[in-house]
Protein backbone atom coordinates (compact mmCIF):
# COMPACT_ATOMS: atom_id res chain seq x y z
CA UNK A 1 0.00 0.00 0.00
CA UNK A 2 1.22 3.48 -0.89
CA UNK A 3 2.32 5.24 2.28
CA UNK A 4 4.59 8.07 1.14
CA UNK A 5 2.77 10.94 -0.53
CA UNK A 6 3.65 14.36 -1.97
CA UNK A 7 3.22 17.06 0.71
CA UNK A 8 0.82 20.01 0.47
CA UNK A 9 3.49 22.12 -1.27
CA UNK A 10 3.84 19.65 -4.16
CA UNK A 11 0.08 19.09 -4.47
CA UNK A 12 -0.76 22.81 -4.29
CA UNK A 13 1.89 23.83 -6.82
CA UNK A 14 0.75 20.96 -9.06
CA UNK A 15 -2.92 21.98 -8.92
CA UNK A 16 -2.00 25.64 -9.46
CA UNK A 17 0.09 24.66 -12.47
CA UNK A 18 3.31 26.22 -11.13
CA UNK A 19 5.26 23.02 -10.49
CA UNK A 20 8.26 22.52 -12.79
CA UNK A 21 7.82 19.83 -15.44
CA UNK A 22 10.17 17.27 -13.91
CA UNK A 23 8.44 17.43 -10.51
CA UNK A 24 5.01 17.58 -12.12
CA UNK A 25 5.70 14.32 -13.96
CA UNK A 26 6.60 12.70 -10.62
CA UNK A 27 3.39 13.95 -8.99
CA UNK A 28 1.33 12.81 -12.01
CA UNK A 29 2.93 9.35 -11.81
CA UNK A 30 2.12 9.12 -8.08
CA UNK A 31 -1.49 10.21 -8.74
CA UNK A 32 -2.02 7.17 -10.95
CA UNK A 33 -1.31 4.99 -7.92
CA UNK A 34 -3.08 7.10 -5.29
CA UNK A 35 -6.79 7.94 -5.17
CA UNK A 36 -6.38 9.99 -2.01
CA UNK A 37 -3.91 12.41 -3.62
CA UNK A 38 -6.07 12.55 -6.76
CA UNK A 39 -8.96 13.66 -4.56
CA UNK A 40 -6.73 16.30 -2.93
CA UNK A 41 -5.66 17.66 -6.32
CA UNK A 42 -9.31 17.83 -7.32
CA UNK A 43 -10.15 19.76 -4.13
CA UNK A 44 -7.23 22.12 -4.69
CA UNK A 45 -8.50 22.74 -8.23
CA UNK A 46 -11.88 23.54 -6.65
CA UNK A 47 -10.15 26.12 -4.45
CA UNK A 48 -8.54 27.70 -7.50
CA UNK A 49 -11.85 27.64 -9.37
CA UNK A 50 -13.61 29.34 -6.46
CA UNK A 51 -10.94 32.02 -6.44
CA UNK A 52 -11.33 32.51 -10.18
CA UNK A 53 -15.10 32.84 -9.71
CA UNK A 54 -14.46 35.67 -7.25
CA UNK A 55 -12.09 37.67 -9.43
CA UNK A 56 -13.12 41.10 -10.58
CA UNK A 57 -14.41 40.24 -14.10
CA UNK A 58 -12.72 41.96 -17.05
CA UNK A 59 -15.36 42.46 -19.73
CA UNK A 60 -14.84 42.16 -23.50
CA UNK A 61 -13.71 45.38 -25.14
CA UNK A 62 -16.24 44.52 -27.81
CA UNK A 63 -18.51 41.48 -27.82
CA UNK A 64 -16.29 38.72 -29.19
CA UNK A 65 -18.87 35.95 -29.26
CA UNK A 66 -19.68 36.13 -33.00
CA UNK A 67 -16.03 36.18 -34.03
CA UNK A 68 -15.33 33.25 -31.70
CA UNK A 69 -18.14 31.24 -33.31
CA UNK A 70 -16.78 32.08 -36.76
CA UNK A 71 -13.42 30.79 -35.66
CA UNK A 72 -14.98 27.60 -34.30
CA UNK A 73 -17.05 27.10 -37.48
CA UNK A 74 -14.10 27.56 -39.80
CA UNK A 75 -11.83 25.19 -37.85
CA UNK A 76 -11.52 21.52 -38.64
CA UNK A 77 -13.85 19.48 -36.44
CA UNK A 78 -11.87 18.54 -33.35
CA UNK A 79 -10.52 15.01 -33.42
CA UNK A 80 -12.09 12.74 -30.83
CA UNK A 81 -9.86 12.68 -27.76
CA UNK A 82 -11.06 9.77 -25.76
CA UNK A 83 -7.95 8.04 -24.60
CA UNK A 84 -8.26 6.89 -21.01
CA UNK A 85 -5.95 9.64 -19.82
CA UNK A 86 -7.79 12.39 -21.69
CA UNK A 87 -11.12 11.31 -20.29
CA UNK A 88 -9.79 11.97 -16.82
CA UNK A 89 -9.37 8.37 -15.81
CA UNK A 90 -5.78 8.17 -14.73
CA UNK A 91 -5.05 4.51 -14.46
CA UNK A 92 -1.98 2.43 -14.79
CA UNK A 93 -1.13 1.09 -18.22
CA UNK A 94 -1.45 -2.67 -18.76
CA UNK A 95 2.26 -2.97 -17.97
CA UNK A 96 1.60 -1.60 -14.47
CA UNK A 97 3.70 1.47 -15.25
CA UNK A 98 1.94 4.87 -15.00
CA UNK A 99 0.60 6.01 -18.37
CA UNK A 100 2.29 9.38 -18.05
CA UNK A 101 5.69 7.68 -17.80
CA UNK A 102 5.04 5.34 -20.73
CA UNK A 103 3.82 8.26 -22.83
CA UNK A 104 6.90 10.37 -22.08
CA UNK A 105 9.17 7.39 -22.68
CA UNK A 106 7.52 6.95 -26.08
CA UNK A 107 6.13 3.50 -25.26
CA UNK A 108 8.21 0.73 -23.80
CA UNK A 109 10.72 1.63 -21.09
CA UNK A 110 13.10 -0.98 -22.49
CA UNK A 111 13.56 1.13 -25.62
CA UNK A 112 14.98 4.08 -23.68
CA UNK A 113 18.68 4.91 -23.88
CA UNK A 114 19.93 2.96 -20.87
CA UNK A 115 23.32 3.72 -19.39
CA UNK A 116 24.82 0.94 -17.26
CA UNK A 117 26.46 2.04 -14.04
CA UNK A 118 28.25 -0.96 -12.60
CA UNK A 119 26.56 -4.33 -12.25
CA UNK A 120 23.45 -3.39 -10.30
CA UNK A 121 22.15 -0.12 -11.72
CA UNK A 122 21.19 1.28 -15.07
CA UNK A 123 19.76 4.72 -15.77
CA UNK A 124 17.71 6.05 -18.69
CA UNK A 125 17.49 9.83 -18.89
CA UNK A 126 14.09 11.21 -19.87
CA UNK A 127 13.65 14.52 -21.63
CA UNK A 128 10.67 16.30 -20.12
CA UNK A 129 11.80 19.74 -21.26
CA UNK A 130 12.97 20.84 -17.85
CA UNK A 131 16.29 22.59 -17.51
CA UNK A 132 16.50 22.94 -13.76
CA UNK A 133 16.32 19.26 -13.00
CA UNK A 134 17.32 15.91 -14.40
CA UNK A 135 14.64 13.32 -14.94
CA UNK A 136 15.49 9.65 -15.35
CA UNK A 137 14.29 6.10 -14.89
CA UNK A 138 16.46 4.00 -12.56
CA UNK A 139 16.49 0.22 -12.77
CA UNK A 140 18.10 -1.51 -9.77
CA UNK A 141 18.73 -5.27 -9.96
CA UNK A 142 16.81 -7.39 -7.44
CA UNK A 143 18.55 -7.58 -4.09
CA UNK A 144 21.38 -5.27 -5.13
CA UNK A 145 22.35 -1.98 -3.54
CA UNK A 146 22.78 1.27 -5.37
CA UNK A 147 26.03 3.08 -4.63
CA UNK A 148 25.70 5.06 -1.43
CA UNK A 149 25.26 8.66 -2.40
CA UNK A 150 24.72 12.08 -0.93
CA UNK A 151 22.29 14.63 -2.34
CA UNK A 152 23.41 18.07 -3.37
CA UNK A 153 19.84 19.04 -4.08
CA UNK A 154 16.36 17.66 -3.67
CA UNK A 155 15.67 14.24 -5.11
CA UNK A 156 12.20 12.86 -5.77
CA UNK A 157 11.81 9.13 -6.31
CA UNK A 158 8.53 7.54 -7.38
CA UNK A 159 8.55 3.76 -7.19
CA UNK A 160 7.08 2.32 -10.37
CA UNK A 161 7.84 -1.37 -9.85
CA UNK A 162 9.35 -3.58 -7.16
CA UNK A 163 10.40 -2.13 -3.84
CA UNK A 164 13.51 -0.84 -2.14
CA UNK A 165 14.67 -0.07 1.32
CA UNK A 166 17.23 2.15 2.94
CA UNK A 167 18.17 2.95 6.51
CA UNK A 168 14.89 4.87 6.95
CA UNK A 169 12.41 2.31 5.76
CA UNK A 170 10.90 0.24 3.00
CA UNK A 171 9.25 1.77 -0.02
CA UNK A 172 6.74 0.14 -2.35
CA UNK A 173 5.06 0.84 -5.71
CA UNK A 174 3.52 4.29 -5.91
CA UNK A 175 5.49 5.74 -2.99
CA UNK A 176 6.68 9.32 -3.52
CA UNK A 177 9.93 9.76 -1.60
CA UNK A 178 11.73 13.09 -1.22
CA UNK A 179 15.38 13.41 -0.14
CA UNK A 180 16.94 16.76 0.61
CA UNK A 181 20.39 18.22 0.07
CA UNK A 182 22.98 16.80 2.42
CA UNK A 183 21.16 13.52 3.11
CA UNK A 184 23.13 10.34 2.40
CA UNK A 185 21.55 7.02 1.72
CA UNK A 186 22.09 3.69 0.05
CA UNK A 187 18.88 2.24 -1.36
CA UNK A 188 18.78 -1.53 -1.89
CA UNK A 189 16.27 -3.25 -4.13
CA UNK A 190 14.39 -6.05 -2.39
CA UNK A 191 15.28 -9.63 -3.28
CA UNK A 192 12.35 -10.84 -5.35
CA UNK A 193 12.27 -8.38 -8.24
CA UNK A 194 14.10 -5.56 -10.01
CA UNK A 195 13.17 -2.11 -8.79
CA UNK A 196 12.20 0.57 -11.30
CA UNK A 197 11.93 4.19 -10.19
CA UNK A 198 11.18 7.56 -11.72
CA UNK A 199 13.71 10.04 -10.37
CA UNK A 200 13.82 13.82 -10.51
CA UNK A 201 17.07 15.40 -9.35
CA UNK A 202 17.61 19.03 -8.57
CA UNK A 203 21.39 18.66 -8.82
CA UNK A 204 23.52 15.69 -9.72
CA UNK A 205 24.02 13.47 -6.68
CA UNK A 206 27.49 13.09 -5.28
CA UNK A 207 28.37 9.41 -4.88
CA UNK A 208 30.32 8.78 -1.69
CA UNK A 209 32.74 6.17 -2.96
CA UNK A 210 35.88 7.25 -4.77
CA UNK A 211 35.16 5.02 -7.73
CA UNK A 212 31.80 6.60 -8.45
CA UNK A 213 33.24 10.04 -7.85
CA UNK A 214 35.86 9.34 -10.49
CA UNK A 215 33.20 8.06 -12.81
CA UNK A 216 30.86 10.95 -12.26
CA UNK A 217 32.14 13.30 -15.00
CA UNK A 218 31.73 10.43 -17.45
CA UNK A 219 28.23 9.68 -16.25
CA UNK A 220 27.25 13.33 -16.44
CA UNK A 221 28.68 13.50 -19.95
CA UNK A 222 26.75 10.45 -21.09
CA UNK A 223 23.54 11.61 -19.45
CA UNK A 224 23.71 15.12 -20.83
CA UNK A 225 24.46 13.69 -24.27
CA UNK A 226 21.11 11.95 -24.25
CA UNK A 227 18.99 14.64 -22.74
CA UNK A 228 18.83 16.93 -25.75
CA UNK B 1 -25.73 38.32 2.02
CA UNK B 2 -23.32 41.23 1.87
CA UNK B 3 -20.66 41.08 -0.81
CA UNK B 4 -17.63 43.31 -1.08
CA UNK B 5 -14.38 43.32 -2.97
CA UNK B 6 -11.29 42.54 -0.96
CA UNK B 7 -8.98 45.54 -1.39
CA UNK B 8 -5.84 43.43 -1.50
CA UNK B 9 -6.78 40.82 -4.05
CA UNK B 10 -9.81 42.15 -5.87
CA UNK B 11 -11.63 38.98 -4.86
CA UNK B 12 -15.30 39.21 -4.03
CA UNK B 13 -15.84 38.29 -0.42
CA UNK B 14 -19.15 37.28 1.09
CA UNK B 15 -18.88 38.88 4.50
CA UNK B 16 -21.78 37.20 6.20
CA UNK B 17 -20.72 33.61 5.68
CA UNK B 18 -19.52 31.82 8.76
CA UNK B 19 -18.69 28.33 9.84
CA UNK B 20 -22.30 27.61 10.83
CA UNK B 21 -23.37 27.81 7.24
CA UNK B 22 -20.48 25.51 6.34
CA UNK B 23 -21.99 22.92 8.65
CA UNK B 24 -25.41 23.47 7.08
CA UNK B 25 -23.96 22.93 3.64
CA UNK B 26 -22.31 19.72 4.74
CA UNK B 27 -25.65 18.15 5.50
CA UNK B 28 -27.07 18.82 2.05
CA UNK B 29 -27.10 15.75 -0.12
CA UNK B 30 -26.71 17.45 -3.46
CA UNK B 31 -25.85 20.89 -4.70
CA UNK B 32 -27.09 21.94 -8.13
CA UNK B 33 -24.53 23.16 -10.62
CA UNK B 34 -26.36 25.78 -12.67
CA UNK B 35 -23.87 25.65 -15.53
CA UNK B 36 -23.82 21.88 -16.01
CA UNK B 37 -27.00 21.92 -18.12
CA UNK B 38 -25.48 24.51 -20.46
CA UNK B 39 -22.38 22.36 -20.97
CA UNK B 40 -24.60 19.34 -21.61
CA UNK B 41 -26.57 21.25 -24.25
CA UNK B 42 -23.32 22.31 -25.94
CA UNK B 43 -22.12 18.70 -25.89
CA UNK B 44 -25.30 17.04 -27.09
CA UNK B 45 -26.95 19.66 -29.29
CA UNK B 46 -24.08 22.01 -30.14
CA UNK B 47 -26.42 24.60 -28.64
CA UNK B 48 -25.08 28.09 -29.40
CA UNK B 49 -27.43 29.92 -27.06
CA UNK B 50 -26.28 27.73 -24.16
CA UNK B 51 -22.68 28.32 -25.16
CA UNK B 52 -23.26 32.06 -25.34
CA UNK B 53 -24.45 32.05 -21.72
CA UNK B 54 -21.28 30.22 -20.70
CA UNK B 55 -19.26 32.66 -22.78
CA UNK B 56 -20.86 35.70 -21.14
CA UNK B 57 -20.29 34.44 -17.63
CA UNK B 58 -16.87 32.82 -17.88
CA UNK B 59 -14.96 34.88 -20.47
CA UNK B 60 -14.45 37.93 -18.18
CA UNK B 61 -13.27 35.61 -15.37
CA UNK B 62 -10.94 33.55 -17.58
CA UNK B 63 -9.49 36.79 -18.98
CA UNK B 64 -8.94 38.15 -15.45
CA UNK B 65 -7.25 34.91 -14.38
CA UNK B 66 -4.98 34.77 -17.43
CA UNK B 67 -3.93 38.41 -17.17
CA UNK B 68 -2.85 37.74 -13.59
CA UNK B 69 -1.29 34.33 -14.06
CA UNK B 70 0.51 34.61 -17.37
CA UNK B 71 3.05 36.88 -15.74
CA UNK B 72 4.83 39.94 -17.02
CA UNK B 73 5.84 38.01 -20.17
CA UNK B 74 2.30 38.20 -21.51
CA UNK B 75 0.59 41.26 -22.92
CA UNK B 76 -3.11 41.95 -23.24
CA UNK B 77 -3.25 40.59 -26.81
CA UNK B 78 -1.67 37.29 -25.76
CA UNK B 79 -4.01 36.96 -22.79
CA UNK B 80 -6.91 37.61 -25.18
CA UNK B 81 -5.69 34.91 -27.58
CA UNK B 82 -5.32 32.36 -24.75
CA UNK B 83 -8.79 33.32 -23.46
CA UNK B 84 -10.22 32.51 -26.92
CA UNK B 85 -8.31 29.21 -26.96
CA UNK B 86 -9.84 28.26 -23.60
CA UNK B 87 -13.36 28.93 -24.90
CA UNK B 88 -12.74 26.96 -28.08
CA UNK B 89 -11.68 24.04 -25.87
CA UNK B 90 -14.85 24.42 -23.78
CA UNK B 91 -16.84 24.07 -27.02
CA UNK B 92 -14.77 21.17 -28.35
CA UNK B 93 -14.47 19.22 -25.11
CA UNK B 94 -17.98 19.73 -23.75
CA UNK B 95 -18.70 16.02 -24.26
CA UNK B 96 -15.86 15.04 -21.93
CA UNK B 97 -17.25 17.12 -19.05
CA UNK B 98 -18.44 14.83 -16.26
CA UNK B 99 -20.70 16.56 -13.71
CA UNK B 100 -20.08 13.74 -11.22
CA UNK B 101 -16.38 14.57 -11.09
CA UNK B 102 -16.28 18.34 -11.01
CA UNK B 103 -18.33 21.50 -11.28
CA UNK B 104 -18.27 23.52 -14.49
CA UNK B 105 -16.32 26.16 -12.55
CA UNK B 106 -13.55 23.71 -11.74
CA UNK B 107 -13.57 22.12 -15.19
CA UNK B 108 -13.16 25.50 -16.88
CA UNK B 109 -10.45 26.51 -14.42
CA UNK B 110 -8.46 23.36 -15.26
CA UNK B 111 -8.78 24.06 -18.99
CA UNK B 112 -7.59 27.65 -18.42
CA UNK B 113 -4.73 26.45 -16.20
CA UNK B 114 -3.58 23.87 -18.77
CA UNK B 115 -3.80 26.34 -21.64
CA UNK B 116 -1.70 28.76 -19.61
CA UNK B 117 0.95 26.09 -18.85
CA UNK B 118 1.01 25.27 -22.56
CA UNK B 119 1.46 28.94 -23.47
CA UNK B 120 4.39 29.37 -21.08
CA UNK B 121 6.04 26.23 -22.49
CA UNK B 122 5.45 27.32 -26.09
CA UNK B 123 7.39 30.50 -25.38
CA UNK B 124 10.25 28.56 -23.89
CA UNK B 125 12.48 27.51 -26.78
CA UNK B 126 14.49 24.23 -26.64
CA UNK B 127 11.39 22.51 -25.28
CA UNK B 128 10.25 19.24 -26.73
CA UNK B 129 6.62 18.73 -27.60
CA UNK B 130 4.79 17.38 -24.59
CA UNK B 131 1.05 17.06 -24.32
CA UNK B 132 0.27 18.95 -21.12
CA UNK B 133 -2.90 16.94 -20.62
CA UNK B 134 -0.91 13.76 -20.17
CA UNK B 135 0.34 15.33 -16.94
CA UNK B 136 -2.38 17.76 -15.84
CA UNK B 137 -5.71 16.02 -16.41
CA UNK B 138 -8.85 18.04 -16.76
CA UNK B 139 -10.56 16.07 -14.05
CA UNK B 140 -8.69 14.01 -11.55
CA UNK B 141 -10.70 10.92 -10.94
CA UNK B 142 -10.95 10.25 -7.23
CA UNK B 143 -12.01 6.93 -5.77
CA UNK B 144 -15.73 6.16 -6.25
CA UNK B 145 -16.52 6.82 -2.59
CA UNK B 146 -14.77 10.15 -2.63
CA UNK B 147 -16.67 11.02 -5.80
CA UNK B 148 -19.99 11.24 -4.01
CA UNK B 149 -18.60 13.70 -1.51
CA UNK B 150 -16.86 15.81 -4.10
CA UNK B 151 -19.66 18.24 -4.84
CA UNK B 152 -20.41 18.81 -1.18
CA UNK B 153 -16.72 19.46 -0.60
CA UNK B 154 -16.91 22.25 -3.15
CA UNK B 155 -19.61 23.98 -1.14
CA UNK B 156 -17.51 23.71 2.01
CA UNK B 157 -14.60 25.31 0.16
CA UNK B 158 -16.78 28.12 -1.10
CA UNK B 159 -18.19 28.91 2.32
CA UNK B 160 -14.94 28.61 4.24
CA UNK B 161 -13.00 30.75 1.78
CA UNK B 162 -15.01 33.79 2.87
CA UNK B 163 -13.87 33.34 6.47
CA UNK B 164 -10.12 33.15 5.86
CA UNK B 165 -7.85 35.80 7.37
CA UNK B 166 -6.23 38.15 4.90
CA UNK B 167 -2.71 36.73 5.25
CA UNK B 168 -4.01 33.30 4.21
CA UNK B 169 -6.10 34.70 1.34
CA UNK B 170 -2.99 36.53 0.12
CA UNK B 171 -0.80 33.41 -0.18
CA UNK B 172 -3.62 31.34 -1.67
CA UNK B 173 -4.24 34.08 -4.20
CA UNK B 174 -0.60 34.27 -5.24
CA UNK B 175 -0.39 30.49 -5.54
CA UNK B 176 -3.62 29.85 -7.40
CA UNK B 177 -4.43 33.06 -9.28
CA UNK B 178 -0.95 34.39 -10.01
CA UNK B 179 0.38 30.88 -10.62
CA UNK B 180 3.37 31.32 -8.32
CA UNK B 181 5.07 28.37 -6.68
CA UNK B 182 5.56 28.22 -2.89
CA UNK B 183 9.18 29.31 -3.43
CA UNK B 184 8.19 32.29 -5.58
CA UNK B 185 5.53 33.38 -3.08
CA UNK B 186 8.06 33.14 -0.23
CA UNK B 187 10.59 35.18 -2.17
CA UNK B 188 8.10 37.83 -3.18
CA UNK B 189 6.67 38.32 0.30
CA UNK B 190 10.03 38.01 2.02
CA UNK B 191 8.73 35.12 4.14
CA UNK B 192 10.40 31.81 5.00
CA UNK B 193 9.16 28.94 2.79
CA UNK B 194 7.82 27.21 5.92
CA UNK B 195 5.60 30.19 6.72
CA UNK B 196 4.08 30.20 3.24
CA UNK B 197 3.50 26.47 3.47
CA UNK B 198 1.86 26.68 6.90
CA UNK B 199 -0.40 29.59 5.89
CA UNK B 200 -1.61 27.63 2.89
CA UNK B 201 -2.10 24.51 5.04
CA UNK B 202 -4.11 26.44 7.65
CA UNK B 203 -6.35 27.78 4.89
CA UNK B 204 -6.75 24.32 3.33
CA UNK B 205 -7.59 22.79 6.71
CA UNK B 206 -10.39 25.32 7.16
CA UNK B 207 -11.72 24.23 3.80
CA UNK B 208 -11.62 20.60 5.03
CA UNK B 209 -8.75 19.75 2.68
CA UNK B 210 -6.69 17.64 5.03
CA UNK B 211 -3.36 16.77 3.47
CA UNK B 212 -1.16 14.71 5.78
CA UNK B 213 2.03 16.73 5.45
Amino acid sequence: MVSFHPDSKFLTDFAAGSLAMSEAVCVAAHLEFCGKCRAHVQQLSDVAAQMMARLEPIADEHDGFESLMQRIDSAEPAAPQESAVRAGRPALAASGIPRVVEKLAGGNLQDLNWVKLGGSLRIAPMDVGCKRRQTAIYDIKAGRPMPEHEHRGEEITVLLKGSFSDADGKYVRGDFVVRHAGERHQPTATLDTDCICLVSLEQPVKPSSLWYRLMEPFVQYRLSGFSH
Amino acid sequence: MMASVDALTGIHVDNNDDMDSVATQLTRSSVPDLWAENVRLVAVKRDRAAFQLLYKHFTPLIRAFLLKSMGSGANRAEAEEITQEVLIKVWNKAASFNPAKASVNTWIFTIARNTRIDFIRRNDRNNREIDIEDIWHEAESPEPLVDMQQRRAEQVIKQAMATLPEEQVQVLYKAFMEGKSHNEVAEELGLPLGTVKSRIRLALNKMQILIDR
